[in-house]
């Protein structure tokens, strides 16, 4: 985490400890007291850049060099390794203001919680969990699968729909999963954030390519072509799906980023998937797009009354 | 959406005078609703009251009123013009409340006007509080419990169930008159009966008080597509409790998680769908409870406000500009942002540093208002600053108040005090928390006495805590590490030196030494995410600096700091019109100010604007970026000038009138050495610097006298002394503000008229901008007296000779750019008072009343232009050369804040305590009086009860007076001895006492609705008294009151005009053109100025003999 000023101090009626205390039981470091606008503007004028963060005073060249030795993102997988090794149930929902900080458990038969209508098997790419938590709110029983997950392992566990998380890296080289897309397209109603969507404009026969710095933040402006409306949305993306590429036949594109004019959302004509670039599931960020979620939903329930 | 194309005219409500709560932030949003409505190509029709505004500039909207704003007006407005559509959100609550009006009176009905940006239903349900509260539960939002009661039972029941302390909100009284917060069981019993009674419908509403919570704001903003954005989101450093225009607030929120941030965006944007504000920009205030976060939605604003203004300035976002596209059918997507000019309006401005907005207040300048801060607001004016770190933005906030001399509490305070301070919020409040924190409080205890959120209090710890280092230390001692820590956390060269003992000047060149210099950085609305092509900027102690300077020639014009009464939204004007003017002729123009109420804080009005504390190290700082051609001080009003030979002195090129001249007219002794070897006459006068030496000079002189500090605005702690003792008491306060500088004493003229002049002049030539003749007495300040360009009573040889004084105090100062002067004539002799050699509170107006923009004019001479090199409509008078006025006649009235001041006295003095004026142009006297009365909220009755009283002087004039009353069916109610007069030419008037020769006197009278007029004009101490009892009552129960004789026949005239029910209007730009053409159909009014009074015949005939380009010499 790099800032100017970092607050030691903790003040909300939510707060159990202070944010170092967190941070360092993550081991996530923090720098802070920089000129981050400078930064910005370097990273804005010379692109995603590759870094070192040393503590223990070793040369700059040195660090230089070893930063240049990094390999860049472009080819790289990274989802393989962050994604989780076994599959597992999830059952969180979203978190509740008035509860306090815990989170509500959305278990059938617990009190409170909706009974699930629809099984998700949500591929976890580097999946964040706050998506996990709107499925289950929305009604979703999810289980999680590791990103290599074979398309039949999907289908053995008669998902009503499939999603494909988020994810670190270039969509490029996770060829198994674009493979996997292609055989479940059409077989399952299929929803895609981020890398998921990525991965979906893969899958469909379009290409990625990397964006100078990315997207990043909480501010993007989003057109939802098919609504006219604009949201604001959040976004943490350094790839991005060239829409000119996507078969116009099969593919329709639906958002359009206002800033960049570039992909944000894309859906089959005739099959069951659609996808975003940016984040609906929001943490954080503002929840214009949740509405998502509720089209994931209803396209479960179309496809299940179709195929009933 | 493309704009509409059904709409061509649009007519547009400025807010009118400045008024607490009401200030300057609406001429910036409502100029820029103008100038964006233009730019799409519609016409746009303005009407203001407020001469004193950029919006009203001729140049501003096709069509511009400075009419009452009043139904009756508007609706003539709306006659002669025809406009398709009325944008009510622009102007404030006057405008809204207006278009409120004029849409339920059927009047825009009947004339085929829309109200476009927000419907008149959800104006309502914004607007009612119940009718709110009721559409935030409709979409499950939570609101302050209450319950609205008609008895003291269901009262104290309701109350009970709310749980103390409850708010009383009487149903249907204004500005909440009989409510109030109990605390308790009895303090409510005590209260509630008063607001059932106090409500025409014994009605209250009871509600749970939401005191002591956080607070919050978020400004948004939705277009006809119902997209929604969050522009700016505001956290109030002082809790729910105090009004959000008298709390610090910060910009953005600090204290709510991001969890937290967005269930409050939801709400907002339910809020603004469930009103069904269609289009535009709403601000929108939430309370959480610290305890447990329970969020309620407290009001909201349909309109753009205060909150907005500051909000646009703190992001780098205009809203009103973008309000009035959205207004006209357009969307958010398709409007570009100006800064990064590749994105689009449709985005959330996202900021990488912090903004803090501190209020103004002034209670100094009425005595006996109780300056705790509650729910209804007192602060006059706001300051922001922007720092990458709230402590660095908070110490920025804190020196652009003035005085920027830093703060220190009492060194001895007792725990006691201490907490006493914290506990209530006062203006300086946020001195004693530092001071506290000194003292070793804990922040826990602090956050108990001020319900502050213990973050704020430790950002201010921290300060401290870095300060009690300092302090260990000296400047020499200091490592260069240290130091710019310090100057990181916002620490000021002055404050440093005071911990040091040692000069900001020696704290400059050791930062000079070490380069520890500040760099600028930009506000984008973006965070530097894209690139900005405004530079706007801010200075902070960081690595990179982006004020990427040019090498074009700049001239940096210094603004005036927060709105202050006696220096306000008059010379924010002047500094606009430099950067307009100067642009035009190829400068780049730079800004430097403080205010986020003004047009010269908006980007678009200058080249370059820094957005900068004005004191010497931060102007000094921006000088040595830019290395401007020159700098203008002569425009901003005292905050610059007060810089001047300081700047001078560190090699700033200062241009105009040189500081020493502007130093030397303010020097009474130099001055008056000069005055002297010019042969032109003063009032006898003398400096002191303690009481006893004011007591011997005003022996000397005489009494009555004028006793004042010398270098303030606005006739700070000046009075009329008609006793020793009070030349003695006032010598004492005076002193206070400031030892180093004498106390001045002069002799007052009674019984004379002032006069204000207005030149501009170039070093050798001198031009006459107006002449001004107050309608008020001498001795009321000139910023609170009514005035008349041109004069109406003044002799030829008066003139003249007021004239040719100008002309050679111009000469003899050297002065190039504007200068004022005010004069006293008193039995024909032209006694010279004041010479102030830079703008002054008049310039505006007389720009309005004659279509010359003076202050443009000045700020060319200021750079080496020439007075004959100016297009100017001149005639020649008595050899010197004026600028020709059109055959009308400008009123200029002032608005007082009485009515936010219970128990203060609202008598009128030397000092000034008018926030705003107003401006009336007729073709007579009297219906320009008229007009100006009717739009400062005086409304001059068509027919009643006068009072007359007038001084021995007067008495002549007296009957002729009382017949002009009496013919306008007027009852006359006099005096004894002015009754005796009129009886003997035998006019009928009753008599009633005055108001010391016993019950029921004139002043009863006044109480007990018997007079719709008063005419006193007083003489001498006890009739001085005798109007103080008079004015205040008169005051209070918002009845005319005039005190010369001028005024008094102007009146007349003017009732005469009102019953004939003249509802004559007429656009400057028409009025402008008769300077250099005839006058137009709008003179169709037979009461024509020769008849005014006498005197005045000789300038119109020289008026009307037709002013050409006259050629200066």
């Amino acid at each position: 985490m790099i800032v100017r000023e970092f607050s030691a101090v903790a003040s909300n009626w939510r707060s159990g400890e202070s944010a170092q205390l967190y941070l360092a039981q993550h081991g996530v470091p923090v720098i802070w007291d920089i000129d981050t606008r400078a930064l910005v503007r370097h990273l804005r004028q010379c692109g995603a850049l590759r870094g070192v963060v040393s503590t223990d005073g070793t040369d700059a060249e040195k660090l230089i060099a070893e930063a240049r030795a990094l390999p860049t993102m472009a080819g790289l997988d990274l989802a393989s390794s962050v994604t989780c090794q076994q599959r597992y149930p999830w059952h969180e929902g979203g978190i509740s203001l008035e509860s306090g900080a815990g989170t509500a458990a959305r278990v059938p038969g617990v009190p409170g919680g909706a009974s699930p209508r629809f099984r998700v098997v949500a591929y976890d790419f580097g999946i964040k969990r706050n998506i996990l938590r709107l499925l289950v709110d929305k009604g979703c029983e999810v289980t999680v699968v590791p990103a290599s997950t074979s398309a039949e392992d999907v289908l053995a566990l008669k998902p009503d729909g499939v999603f494909l998380s988020n994810g670190p890296g270039d969509p490029e080289p996770v060829t198994y999963a674009v493979e996997n897309i292609r055989k479940l397209l059409g077989r399952v109603p299929i929803f895609g954030i981020c890398l998921g969507h990525q991965l979906c404009g893969l899958a469909l026969g379009g290409r990625t390519f990397k964006l100078k710095f990315g997207h990043h933040g909480s501010n993007h402006p989003v057109k939802n072509l098919l609504t006219g409306q604009v949201e604001i949305t959040s976004h943490n993306h350094g790839f991005a799906v060239d829409p000119d590429s996507l078969p116009a036949s099969d593919v329709e594109v639906t958002h359009l980023n206002l800033n960049d004019h570039t992909n944000e959302g894309l859906r089959h004509r005739t099959l069951p998937l659609f996808s975003v670039q940016y984040h609906p599931e929001s943490s954080p960020g503002p929840h214009d797009s949740r509405y998502l979620f509720d089209e994931f939903i209803k396209m479960m329930a179309t496809y299940a009354k179709a195929h009933a | 959406m493309p704009k509409r194309t059904d709409l061509r005219k649009i007519l547009i409500i400025g807010s009118g005078p400045i008024i607490i709560g009401q200030a300057c932030e609406f001429d910036y949003s409502g100029t820029q609703a103008c100038k964006a409505l233009r730019d799409e190509g519609y016409s746009v029709v303005l009407i203001n009251s407020n001469p004193a505004t950029i919006m009203t500039d001729p140049e501003i909207s096709d069509r511009t009123y400075v009419e009452p704003l009043t139904k009756e007006y508007v609706e003539q407005i709306i006659i002669v013009e025809k406009p398709d559509a009325l944008l009510p959100t622009v102007g404030g609550q006057t405008g809204l409340n207006l278009a409120v009006e004029l849409a339920e009176a059927g009047i825009l009905e009947k004339h085929g006007v829309q109200l476009i940006g927000a419907s008149l239903d959800a104006i309502k349900i914004a607007e009612d509080r119940l009718l709110f509260k009721d559409a935030c539960r409709r979409i499950g939002l939570d609101v302050p419990r209450s319950a609205v009661v008609r008895s003291i039972a269901d009262a104290m029941q309701a109350a009970d169930e709310l749980g103390y302390p409850v708010v009383i909100r009487p149903s249907f009284t204004l500005g909440g008159t009989g409510g109030g917060i109990a605390y308790n069981r009895e303090e409510f019993a005590e209260s509630v009966s008063a607001a059932l009674d106090s409500s025409p419908i014994h009605e209250t509403l009871i509600e749970e008080a939401v005191i002591g919570w956080k607070e919050f704001e978020l400004e948004v903003m939705r277009d006809h597509r119902d997209n929604f954005v969050v522009i700016c989101s505001i956290e109030n450093v002082d809790p729910m409790g105090v009004h959000t225009g008298d709390s610090i607030t910060v910009a953005p929120v600090q204290t709510l998680t991001d969890r937290e941030y967005q269930r409050m965006r939801d709400a907002a944007a339910a809020v603004i769908r469930e009103v069904g504000v269609e289009t535009g920009g709403s601000n929108i205030q939430f309370a959480v409870n610290p305890a447990n976060g329970r969020m309620v939605v407290i009001e909201m604003n349909p309109r753009v406000s205060r909150s907005s203004a500051l909000s646009s300035k703190a992001t780098g976002f205009p809203i009103a500009k973008i309000a009035a596209k959205l207004a006209v059918g357009m969307t958010l997507d398709e409007i570009p942002n100006d800064i990064t000019k590749k994105t689009p309006c449709c985005f959330e401005p996202s900021i990488d540093y912090v903004v803090v907005k501190i209020p103004k207040w002034q209670f100094e300048k009425f005595p006996g208002a109780d300056s705790t801060l509650g729910t209804q607001m007192k602060s006059v004016g706001e300051v922001m600053a922007i720092g990458r770190t709230f402590k660095e933005a908070l110490q920025k906030g804190i020196r652009s108040l003035e005085p920027h001399a830093p703060w220190r509490a009492p060194a001895e305070v007792s725990a006691a005090l201490l907490r006493e301070k914290l506990a209530s919020p006062r203006p300086e409040r946020i001195h004693w928390i530092f001071a506290a924190l000194r003292h070793g409080m804990a922040v826990a205890d602090i956050c108990g006495l001020t319900k502050m959120d213990p973050w704020f209090i430790s950002q201010m710890e921290e300060i401290i805590t870095l300060e009690q280092q300092l302090a260990g230390i000296t400047l020499e001692t200091c490592a260069p590490g240290l130091l710019r820590e310090a100057k990181r956390n916002g620490f000021s060269d002055e404050q440093l030196a005071l911990l040091w003992k040692t000069t900001a000047d020696a704290l400059r060149l050791r930062r000079a030494a070490l380069d520890l210099i500040p760099v600028f950085k930009r506000v984008d609305t973006c965070a530097a995410e894209f690139e900005s092509y405004t530079p706007y900027l801010y200075s902070t102690y960081e690595q990179e600096d982006e004020a990427d300077t040019t090498t074009n020639e700049k001239i940096i014009i210094l603004g005036s700091g927060p709105n202050r009464i006696g220096q306000g939204v008059e010379f924010d004007y002047c500094c606009c019109h430099a950067a307009f003017s100067l642009r035009e002729d190829g400068f780049e123009t730079v800004m430097i100010n403080c205010n986020p109420e003004t047009v010269s804080t908006d980007y678009d009005t200058s080249d370059r604007l820094y957005f900068e504390p004005l004191t010497l190290e931060d102007v000094l700082a921006v000088v040595q970026r830019e290395k401007p051609r020159g700098v203008i001080v002569q425009f901003g009003g005292q905050t610059p000038l007060n810089l001047a030979l300081d700047l001078k002195r560190n090699g700033v090129p200062i241009i105009g009138t040189a500081p020493e001249m502007i130093d030397l007219a303010e020097d009474r002794k130099r001055f008056g050495k000069l005055l002297e070897e010019l042969g032109i006459p003063q009032p006898a006068n003398g400096t002191a610097f303690t009481p006893d030496e004011a007591v011997r000079v005003a022996q000397g002189i005489g009494l009555p006298v004028l006793v004042r500090p010398s270098y303030v605005l606005g006739g700070r702690a000046m009075v009329i002394a008609f006793d020793l003792e009070t030349v003695r008491d006032h010598a004492g306060r005076a002193a206070l503000i400031d030892t180093s500088k004498p106390v001045l004493i002069d002799r007052f003229l009674e019984d004379a008229t002032e006069v204000d002049v207005d030149a501009l002049a170039d070093g050798e030539d001198c031009v006459i901008a107006g002449i001004m003749e107050h309608i008020e007495e001498a001795g009321i300040h000139s910023g609170d007296s009514s005035c008349v360009l041109p004069p109406v009573s003044l002799k030829p040889e008066v003139l003249a000779r007021i004239r040719d004084y100008t002309r050679r105090l111009a000469k003899a100062l050297h002065v190039v750019g504007l200068m004022n002067v005010q004069y006293a004539i008193q039995r024909d002799i032209v006694y010279v008072l004041e010479v102030n050699p830079r703008a002054s509170r008049t310039v505006p107006y007389v720009s309005k009343a004659t279509g010359v923009p003076v202050a443009k004019v000045a700020a060319r001479l200021m750079t080496g232009r020439k007075l004959k090199d100016m297009a100017m409509p001149l005639i020649e008078r008595d050899g010197v050369f004026e600028i020709a006025a059109g055959p009308f006649f400008a009123v200029k009235s002032p608005v007082f804040p009485f009515n936010k001041f219970r128990g203060v006295d609202t008598i009128l003095g030397p000092e000034m305590r008018s926030t705003g004026e107003v401006m009336g142009v007729a073709s007579t006297f009297g219906l320009a009086f008229a007009k100006a009365q009717l739009a400062a909220g005086q409304r001059l009755s068509r027919s009643g009860t006068v009072f007359i009283s007038v001084n021995d002087h007067d008495k002549r004039s007296v009957v002729p007076l009382a017949r002009a009353f009496a013919d306008l069916d007027f009852k006359i109610v006099a005096t004894r001895g002015t009754v005796a007069v009129l009886h003997s030419a035998g006019i009928p008037a009753e008599a009633v006492f005055k108001a010391n020769e016993g019950r029921p006197n004139i002043v009863d009278a006044i109480k007990t609705a018997r007079i719709d007029l008063v005419i006193n004009t007083p003489l001498g101490r006890e009739s001085h008294y005798d109007e103080k009892a008079i004015r205040r009552a008169a005051i209070r129960y918002n009845i005319p009151c005039i005190t010369t004789l001028a005024a008094a026949f102007a009146a007349s005239q003017g009732i005469r005009a009102l019953q004939d029910r003249a509802c004559i209007v007429a656009a400057l730009q028409d009025l402008h053109a008769t300077v250099r053409a005839p006058f137009p159909a709008v003179a169709a009014d037979p009461g024509s100025r020769q008849s005014s009074s006498s005197g005045a015949s000789s300038g119109v005939a020289s008026r009307q003999a037709g002013p050409g380009k006259a050629a200066l010499s």
